[in-house]
């Protein structure tokens, strides 16, 4: 997906690990994705620490499914913001690679408009809705200061706070 | 259908009469747990969107066990840094270097963490709680969420049940029981990611440190949890150190198991695992006599006081063979303590071992007393990956404590029990 000197180097700009989003796979990936593309993957993808490839995926504007993934790299992708369906059985056999397909994370609904085929998966759960439209953590962190974190209460003045 | 132990405990810390795995739910811990390591990035992340507090410094522990001697200037750096952090978010338990010692050893031996405590740690080893019946869940670098928010979202996860049966030869310790069970999973296909590994069986035998021994492997296997019910000796003795009010837990007569499993203790022999995986592991007979250079006994699976205690069985009267570099680290500074006072420190010193300062020591990436190209290691690490503390071409074998005292020893390893008789398991309990 990604490679590895940009996990271990700590790589967390968009900007540094787009270019790279699977250039091992395909070299140019990221010069002929579009936003809404999606990614069709099949079993245990994303096996080891690959944070820093979900990022480089929701800067991309792109979508993720697989037959299967290890849940801490679907929750990673989570929290990058990125959607994805992490539990799609058989879906590699349902797609070929430039078919035209439609996916609704929000009901699992998949259609393959190429093919005229569709199947319905496990939707990302209502609970984690808020999450992944607000763009991953720090988008809900910010959410969650302002609505719990009223400026100027306590007095606890901190250099963050003065910087805002 | 009842609910598993872990199931009770993420229900309980989630308000909610019942949960089931799969169900997404937000508990709130009883305490937050953070190493060293993560710290510095929590702060700088909640102070990027401008959140200046955490949810209740009551109940946050930071604790120093991955770097503790500060091995690099950006170390020392760093720790200036949490000690400002410290101060500016309120911190009230804080455990610098030199106090405390290993974050997934030292609040189960101190009372902070009892049977059915629920937290969250950013490491994976927190597992270490399912040791004593309670459950630790490793949340990564999303410790910033749970300590400004005082939650996190949390998907159930499915409980296995492995079924221990008998009783392990004397010289067989918990590591070695650690080691077979997942090369047992692996052969049976079970996958353990996010799942909770539950031990039932014949179980009473094992002391609280060997119980802390038997969550490591898994752990790196991907199991989120490791649950063991404790005995009643072990809630006693957790009651009578807590320093917070706890409740054991324990599963439903029908509680629902994603697999059921069952393991005979008696036909283990101790273990040696090859480089690369924990899941790797040999009975020692096919690899005695391979030469050593290098061993270590501690980390979070085997820094509880039993280990030291077997190890140092093994070194009295004996020294290191000349060649080999043996490091021991003890678990907690109660450990460090406890040694001087029972002569065990002695011991090491006098046999030759470096004694290290209580936390992770080798096995956190080999900051402090890494391989060389082409050394050979036999340790009781967590993991062997390659490279995990030094050299990608080095060996990384893992042993149980008494078989890398023994390896030290000669200089190549060694079984055990060509050293000495040990005791029945439960004899002298």
């Amino acid at each position: 997906m990604i490679p590895n000197w940009l996990v271990a180097g700590r790589y967390m700009d968009p900007k540094d690990l787009v270019p790279h989003l699977f250039e091992e796979l395909r070299p140019g990936f990221h010069e002929k994705a579009k936003p809404g593309d999606v990614i069709v993957a099949g079993r245990n993808f994303g096996m080891g620490p690959k944070m820093n490839g979900y990022i480089a995926m929701q800067a991309l504007g792109l979508g993720l499914l697989t037959e299967s993934m290890p849940f801490l790299g679907y929750r990673a992708a989570l929290g990058c913001g990125l959607r994805v369906l992490d539990r799609c059985p058989g879906v590699l056999d349902l797609v070929e690679d430039g078919d035209e397909v439609e996916v609704d994370f929000s009901t699992g609904a998949f259609a393959n408009r190429s093919r005229g085929t569709g199947r319905t998966f496990e939707p990302v759960p209502e609970a984690l809705r808020d999450l992944v439209e607000l763009g991953g953590t720090s988008g809900f962190l910010r959410r969650w200061r302002e609505a719990n974190q009223p400026k100027d209460t306590s007095g606890r003045q901190t250099a963050a706070a003065a910087h805002r | 259908m009842g609910m598993t132990a872990t199931e009770k405990i993420l229900a309980r810390a989630s308000r909610r009469d019942r949960v089931r795995p799969g169900d997404i739910v937000f508990p709130q811990p009883d305490l937050v747990i953070v190493h060293d390591g993560l710290v510095v990035s929590s702060k700088a992340e909640l102070d990027a969107v401008g959140i200046d507090r955490v949810f209740d410094p009551a109940r946050v522990y930071f604790v120093t066990d991955h770097d503790v001697v500060y091995t690099s200037p950006r170390a020392a750096e760093r720790g200036t840094q949490i000690r400002r952090i410290v101060e500016e978010w309120g911190i009230q338990n804080f455990f610098d270097v030199g106090q405390g010692g290993h974050g997934h050893i030292f609040p189960i031996q101190s009372g902070i963490v009892g049977p059915g405590t629920f937290y969250f740690d950013n490491d994976r080893h927190c597992t270490n709680a399912g040791g004593i019946g309670a459950v630790g869940l490793r949340v990564g670098t999303e410790i910033a969420t749970v300590l400004a928010t005082g939650t996190l979202w949390t998907k159930v996860p499915a409980s296995i049940r492995l079924t221990l049966r008998g009783r392990t030869k004397p010289g067989v310790f918990g590591r070695d029981v650690g080691f077979r069970i997942v090369q047992d999973l692996a052969r049976r296909g079970i996958d353990l990611d996010y799942r909770v590994l539950e031990l039932a069986g014949d179980l009473d035998p094992f002391s609280l440190d060997e119980r802390i021994a038997l969550c490591s492997s898994p752990t790196e296997m991907r199991a989120i949890g490791v649950f063991i019910p404790p005995t009643a000796a072990i809630v006693a003795a957790a009651k009578a150190r807590a320093k917070r009010p706890f409740e054991p837990v324990f599963s439903d007569p029908d509680a629902e198991f994603e697999a059921d499993l069952t393991l005979d203790l008696s036909e283990i022999e101790p273990q040696v695992v090859m480089t690369g995986g924990v899941d790797r592991g040999v009975d020692i007979s096919t690899m005695v006599g391979t030469a050593i250079n290098h061993a270590f006994i501690g980390s979070c699976g085997s820094g509880m006081y039993e280990d030291l205690v077997v190890a140092a069985g093994l070194l009295k009267g004996r020294r290191v063979a000349r060649g080999v570099r043996l490091f021991v680290v003890p678990g907690s500074e109660i450990n460090t303590r406890r040694m001087q006072t029972d002569g065990l420190m002695q011991v090491f010193v006098e046999a030759g071992a470096m004694v290290m300062p209580a936390g992770c020591g080798i096995c956190s990436g080999g900051k402090m007393g890494p391989v060389h190209s082409g050394e050979v290691s036999i340790s009781t690490a967590a993991d062997n990956a390659i490279g995990r503390f030094g050299a990608k071409d080095a060996e990384l074998y893992l042993a149980s404590p008494a078989t890398v005292a023994a390896s030290a020893v000669t200089g190549h390893i060694t079984d055990p029990r060509d050293f000495q008789a040990f005791a029945p398991k439960g004899a002298a309990a």
